[in-house]
């Protein structure tokens, strides 16, 4: 059985996986980060997504072994001790989750987004977001959320 | 004690949890020492099981156990009429898609999967039956012979006044044929659970349910064990939307935990969510509507045919609904209903976000926008005309109950969008200019109402507790509220609370609600018919009244105690009884309660693709008092994203029973860039005088004018009106193309 | 789903890993399509090479006049390069159209070319390009047209069980030249297009000199509208030889009857629109880029 080493939320992690394991279930299954969704698992939905390097991916369609040496961040890998991230405290504050299904994975895209571009608009909002599928909310206090997480990150002057 | 908390935005009470990835969703569950579960399910949509043969199956390493009909005690199960076999057996008949003919446990569910595919069946098919209009049809096969000679599972009648005259008095009469999809809930969290023997030996179920309590019945049932043998904990729910009012795992899960006495998980794939479980009822709609000159409704005449697919689920009461809908929030003097359900081979239908009073929306409000356009009328002066007021007769003969909405909510959103009264008559804003030459402008109204609480008769009630603890002072340091409300993700969880700490005079950071597990929380009724603010929130403020009289005794009488418990079982009846149909005439007091909702849609049509994109919604609803209206928002943003969809995107495909659009790849759902650009929610706030703090309803209302409003917009843009869901773009091109 | 996954440190490793195991293995890249195709027992292949930590493969470079795209280059990566968006907007377009952000950070641009599905927005646009594909295999390296790569409904004539491609080549946009991309599809974001169209047109004074149309999916592999781009050569590139261009493509391509993508007679008409806007867009943009 090959061995994934991988720097998951800042800690170096060495799991044995089946080489046709998909990260998605291996977060899930094997090291019991339930926050990562699955939805579609197909590519569709984006309740999976993670960070590969600083870049979304959707994890239930990502073969495991892929993130060999690479640095995953989960929605687990947010904030800090009891303290939510920026875009984790606006969506509270937004009232943006519903059933919170989608939630990790639109968070994670939303990081995504403002660690790339700080200041988007609220089409490079939407446009980043578009990957990741909502039921319940219609995304406006979704996007709301994010645009929120902009200013109180403009304000303290960057990210955490 | 100033703590006012109902009408504030506060925080969702798992809010933090959810942002984290921490809330657990009953996928997210697992047991010690736990197996997995796969269905085998049918290959047909209407065949005779003539064999079957699980030996390979259980033949293969790591397989426990492969479930048939034959290890069912009672092998039938129904939210209303218990016409659903749990496993299809040798001799019996499959009849849709997500008939089940075994369920395989294994060590492993890659083990179940590939046993799965090891069971053999052999079927003789039977004629399959898809639409609804065939299946009425003296000759058609049916679907269940021992249910009578008919595949007709409901017919309703109204009678009110006289027709024939009503439409003698018509200047203008509309005729029109709609029709309205299958739609799949697509909530974004699979049915998924876990089923095991808890240390009290009741067979234990952890799965999303909407309506805990009544699974439990089915299940005890179905297991032929007493009602506290059984037990259903509710964890996160992952959207509902009416999809989890039907157990289509929770039974399963219970099954294998009464056989194998292990846990056992189960979860479906996204495919066998789509194939395999309820959907929107289809609606055929003939409507026929009269008015005079001056703009006044003199008659209706309604046919809805709706397919019921193959078992009954609540098709009767969806029906129900629609028909007693069907003229929408008008006063119509004259009135001809005839409201039909019906079995087939296609998916079960069953509740879904309005119950029935989604579809008539589609065909009542085009009429009314088509008839606005033959009398040249403006379409919100056309409706000012006919809105149903306080004491206005029903279309089912009763006196509308006092908080009627609908005139303020639909005056609020045509205002909000621009639209202007003069002098009497209202004047539709100017669209400004469209982003290309090849696009055309158009807006659209519709409005829509619905019930709020079970109707007709039922009983509506929620049994709430809630528990003090305070200190030597009197000062409540915490409050405990226990309701069987299934938190859905609409809020209902928070929105108790709200209403308790507003009741108790405490800050809401004292509150908190019970996990919905049955052996704790008392029964609420489903977390549907937009009625957990309505009925539960009720129930919970009189509990929390009776716990505060009962604190009060305490320290009086200083018996010293700490700890007060106060219980309230509200009845929807108390306020207001509702009364079945009278079988001849339909005439009726149907609803308890109701809730109202306008939207307006600005849309821009391509006239050489025929694509529709929605520029804004004006979306206002009457929700009596809003106790969150951050909640209030999220409930209109959703509402909207679904009649977008079910307007434009969302096309769930059957062909001769089998499902051709299975996945979220071929089911569209509206993404980010679907949703209209702007949108602009409208609290309306006229109190029922019944509801806690003035509150009515608030999930299903949201949702129902936007499908009519985007029609409208759409033929105001390019002059077609499409009667026939979804608007899609080569719907609109083509009836363009007839046009010119 | 396989049960090997490797990582070849050269092509020439990939090459050999790929003989060696005699047909059962098959080069992955950003397995966007490849892991659904292995669930759904559509892929067979035991073993995976996957070939994104190869060195020398990650490039978007120009040189002599054209540009060069490496096998590991994802869409997100074409469609926000600022040497893609200004010498081949019409690929940066396609290439954004793709999926969602997180499909479009994983698949590459190779691999939807060797998924050979005529839909592909990625490979509309190379055939717009009249772009050239590197194919390494154990006998050496050629350059062959990514039109001939395509031999039916997602069959590519390379095959993933023995050779791979390394990167991909077309001619930047000069003066004179522009593209545009266009599309059709059942909603706005995350789903295949029921109808896409790249067009490229190279204009020399006031008239049209050279002009490129791929349609899909409108034939088992991406349609090239050659008697409609003729058509445009040596006329003015005003409105009506553009509007009769986008007929003539419109009248040669054979979309078929789809449940879901919609009718035949629907698409056939499309064809017309969205070539006429894509030809007109090039047209217009060329103009811009003159008058900058």
């Amino acid at each position: 059985m090959p061995t994934l080493k991988m720097i998951l939320n800042g800690q170096e992690v060495t799991i044995d996986v089946e080489p046709g394991d998909l990260l998605a279930n291996v977060l899930r299954d094997k090291l019991g980060l339930i926050g990562t969704k699955i939805s579609c698992g197909e590519g569709e939905c984006g309740a999976c997504t993670v960070l590969v390097d600083g870049r979304a991916v959707d994890s239930c369609i990502y073969p495991a072994l892929k993130a060999q040496g690479r640095e995953v961040i989960t929605i687990e890998g947010l904030g800090q001790d009891n303290r939510l991230d920026a875009i984790q405290q606006a969506f509270v504050d937004r009232t943006a989750p519903q059933c919170g299904y989608c939630i990790p994975g639109m968070v994670i895209s939303a990081k995504a987004l403002l660690d790339e571009n700080p200041h988007p608009t609220r089409k490079e909002i939407k446009e980043g977001i578009s990957g990741n599928l909502c039921r319940c909310t219609g995304y406006y206090q979704i996007i709301g959320a994010i645009e929120l997480a902009c200013e109180r990150l403009a304000e303290r002057g960057g990210p955490e | 004690m100033s703590n006012k908390v109902v009408g504030e935005s506060v925080p969702k009470i798992d809010a933090a949890t959810k942002v984290r990835g921490q809330r657990k969703f009953p996928q997210d569950f697992n047991m010690e020492g736990q197996l997995y579960a796969k269905v085998v399910w049918s290959e047909y949509p209407h065949a005779r099981v003539l064999k079957i043969d699980i030996s390979p199956a259980e033949a293969l390493p790591g397989v426990v156990a492969v479930l048939t009909s034959k290890d069912v005690p009672v092998n039938e199960y129904g939210i209303n009429i218990m016409d659903q076999p749990m496993l299809v057996g040798e001799g019996k008949k499959v009849r849709w898609l997500g008939d089940r003919i075994a369920i395989v446990i294994a060590e492993s569910e890659k083990i179940a999967q590939e046993a799965c595919q090891r069971v053999r069946v052999e079927y003789e098919p039977l004629p399959v039956v898809s639409d609804p209009r065939e299946a009425m049809k003296p000759d058609a096969p049916l679907i269940h012979e021992e249910r009578g000679d008919s595949n007709i599972l409901k017919h309703i009648k109204i009678r009110k006044g006289d027709i024939e005259k009503g439409f003698a008095k018509a200047d203008v009469v509309i005729e029109s044929y709609y029709f309205t999809p299958h739609v799949e809930h697509a909530y974004m969290q699979p049915e998924a659970g876990v089923g095991y023997i808890d240390e009290q030996g009741r067979v234990t179920v952890i799965a999303a349910a909407q309506w805990s309590h009544d699974d439990l019945h089915q299940i005890s049932h179905m297991l032929d064990l007493p009602l506290d043998g059984v037990r259903e904990i509710v964890p996160a729910i992952g959207g509902a939307f009416g999809g989890r009012e039907d157990m289509y795992i929770q039974h399963l899960l219970a099954l294998c935990a009464y056989c194998v006495r292990r846990p056992v998980k189960m979860v479906f794939d996204r495919e066998e969510s789509i194939r395999n479980t309820g959907k929107r009822h289809p609606y055929y709609m003939k409507y026929r509507t009269g008015a005079t000159r001056d703009g006044k409704l003199t008659a209706v005449e309604i046919e809805l045919i709706s397919d019921a697919g193959a078992y009954a689920s609540t098709s009767v009461a969806v029906l129900s609904n629609s028909a007693s809908f069907a003229a929408g929030p008008y006063i119509v003097p004259n009135a001809k209903v005839d409201a039909y359900t019906v079995y087939t081979n296609n998916a079960v239908t069953m509740a879904m976000r309005g119950f029935g009073s989604t579809q008539p929306p589609v065909a009542y409000e085009t009429q009314m926008n088509k008839l606005a356009e033959a009398l040249g009328m403006d379409p919100v002066e056309l409706r000012m005309k006919n809105l149903l007021e306080d004491g206005s007769i029903a279309l089912t003969g009763n006196p509308m109950p006092k908080g009627v909405g609908i005139k303020e909510t639909l005056r609020q959103a045509a205002l909000a969008s621009g639209w202007r009264e003069e002098g009497g008559h209202w004047i539709k804003p100017d669209l400004g200019t469209p982003s290309a030459p090849y696009r055309r402008r158009g807006i659209g109204v519709a409005c829509g109402y619905k019930n709020v609480g079970y109707s007709f008769g039922f009983d509506d009630k929620t049994g709430a507790v809630v528990e003090l603890a305070f200190d030597e002072s009197g000062e409540i340091v915490r409050a405990l509220v226990k309701v069987g409300a299934s938190e859905v993700g609409e809020g209902s969880h928070t929105a108790l609370a709200q209403i308790a700490a507003e009741a108790l005079g405490i800050d809401y950071a004292k509150v908190r609600v019970a996990l919905v597990d049955t052996s704790v929380v008392p029964d609420a009724g489903s977390s549907s018919a937009s009625r957990h603010v309505y009925i539960s929130g009720n129930a919970v403020m009189r509990a929390c009244q009776e716990a505060l009289h009962k604190r009060e005794a305490a320290l009086r009488d200083e018996t010293g105690e700490k700890h007060v418990v106060g219980k309230y079982e509200y009845h929807g009846r108390s306020v207001r009884p509702t009364t079945p149909y009278d079988p001849e005439t339909g005439m009726c007091d149907p609803h308890i309660s109701y809730g109202y909702a306008a939207q307006i849609a600005l849309v821009e049509v391509d006239v050489e693709t025929g694509e529709t994109e929605v520029l804004e919604v004006w979306a206002a609803q009457d929700v009596g008092k809003a106790i969150n209206p951050g909640m209030v928002k999220g409930q209109a943003g959703g509402g909207v994203h679904m009649g977008l969809g079910y307007a434009l995107t969302e096309e769930f495909i059957q062909k001769e029973g089998l499902v051709k659009t299975r996945r979220f790849s071929e089911y569209h759902i509206p993404t980010t860039a679907d949703m209209p650009h702007e949108l602009e929610t409208i609290i309306v706030e006229v109190p029922d005088p019944t509801g806690p703090f003035g509150a009515k309803g608030v999930g299903e209302m949201t949702t129902l004018p936007t499908a009519p409003a985007i029609l409208s917009a759409i033929h105001d843009a390019v002059g077609v009106w499409i009667d026939n869901l979804p608007a899609t773009a080569e719907k609109v091109w083509r009836a363009m193309q007839s046009k010119s | 789903m396989w049960d090997e996954y490797l990582f070849p440190a050269s092509v020439e490793e990939a090459l050999e890993m790929l003989e060696a195991h005699g047909g059962e293995a098959r080069i992955i890249a950003g397995g966007t399509d490849l892991v659904l195709q292995s669930q759904r027992g559509q892929c067979t292949a035991r073993v995976m090479i996957d070939i994104t930590r190869i060195p020398g493969l990650d490039h978007i470079e120009e040189r002599d006049g054209l540009i060069y795209i490496g096998a590991q280059v994802t869409h997100s990566q074409v469609a926000t390069s600022p040497l893609i968006r200004s010498r081949a907007g019409v690929l940066a377009e396609a290439c954004g159209s793709v999926g969602g952000p997180q499909i479009r950070n994983v698949g590459t641009l190779v691999g939807n070319v060797v998924n050979a599905l005529p839909a592909a927005d990625g490979a509309i646009a190379l055939f717009a390009l009249d772009a050239e594909a590197e194919v390494a295999e154990r006998a050496g390296r050629r350059w062959t047209p990514v039109a001939a790569l395509y031999a039916g409904v997602g069959l590519c004539t390379v095959d993933p069980c023995a050779a791979m491609i390394t990167q991909l080549r077309f001619r930047a946009l000069g003066e004179g030249e522009a593209g545009a991309f266009e599309r059709l599809a059942k909603r706005r974001a995350l789903v295949l297009p029921i109808l896409n169209t790249a067009a490229v047109v190279r204009l020399q004074g006031d008239k049209v000199e050279r002009a490129r149309i791929a349609i899909g999916p409108v034939a088992p592999t991406p349609f090239v509208a050659t008697e409609a781009a003729e058509a445009l050569v040596g006329q003015p590139p005003d409105e009506a030889f553009v509007a009769e261009a986008a007929k003539l493509a419109a009248q040669a391509a054979q979309p078929r009857d789809s449940l879901l993508r919609g009718s035949a007679e629907y698409r056939k008409a499309m064809v017309e629109v969205l070539v006429r806007r894509a030809l007109w867009r090039a047209v217009l943009q060329e103009g811009e880029d003159a008058n900058s």
